[in-house]
């Protein structure tokens, strides 16, 4: 019994680093932020700040490291299939303008302007885009 | 008929320079914005369309959830 232990313990640790990618979430500050409207996707392929807002350097942190990950991902998957890494980026833009700008949240668009998801303005996909 | 000949002639002439006449090419005032789509090959956007999904799937703790 006293025998098992360690190793019920040692299945339950590796259980649970196991089930940890599962559990993966959005960074619940990023996520605040881009409610609020400080922080929104780009048509570049990154997470940009709101013109005007008070961004703390935590949260400039958080999105920094976003953009560093995202980066090392499209530089990865664009060797792989022999692309730019801007145009892997550009790839991944038409996904998450298609798919993850939620309806409120704010967005960069192609020209560089910002704007805001509404429920009346779809995102505005950039021109590059396959329709 | 000799008149016809040196109208003709003068019709000609008239072409002729204006063909000549230099054409001013000005400089824009304002820089001339370089957009960086440019090198974006729609093409391969296409080509990489499936990439594109797989990562956003697989990376959720990079690009969010896929119920928003």
């Amino acid at each position: 019994m006293t025998r098992a232990l360690p190793f019920a313990a040692a299945l339950i640790a590796g259980a649970l680093l196991l089930a940890a990618p599962a559990h993966a979430q959005n960074d619940p500050v990023v996520a605040q932020a881009r409610a609020g409207g400080l922080v929104g996707e780009q048509a570049d392929g990154y997470l940009g700040f709101a013109p005007g807002a008070q961004i703390s350097a935590d949260l400039r942190g958080r999105v920094d490291q976003i953009n560093i990950q995202r980066r090392a991902l499209y530089t990865r998957r664009a060797a792989e299939r022999n692309v730019s890494v801007n145009e892997m980026a550009a790839a991944v833009a038409c996904e998450v303008f298609q798919r993850r700008i939620a309806v409120g949240e704010r967005y960069r668009a192609e020209n560089g302007q910002w704007r805001q998801h509404t429920a009346s303005q779809p995102v505005v996909m950039p021109s590059f885009c396959p329709s | 008929m000799r008149m016809r000949a040196h109208m003709l002639s003068g019709l000609g002439a008239a072409i002729a320079a204006a063909g000549c006449i230099p054409v001013q090419i000005q400089a824009p005032d304002e820089p001339i914005e370089i957009n960086l789509n440019v090198n974006i090959r729609q093409e391969v956007i296409v080509r990489l369309e499936r990439d594109a999904e797989e990562l956003l799937e697989n990376n959720s703790d990079l690009f969010g959830g896929p119920a928003r």
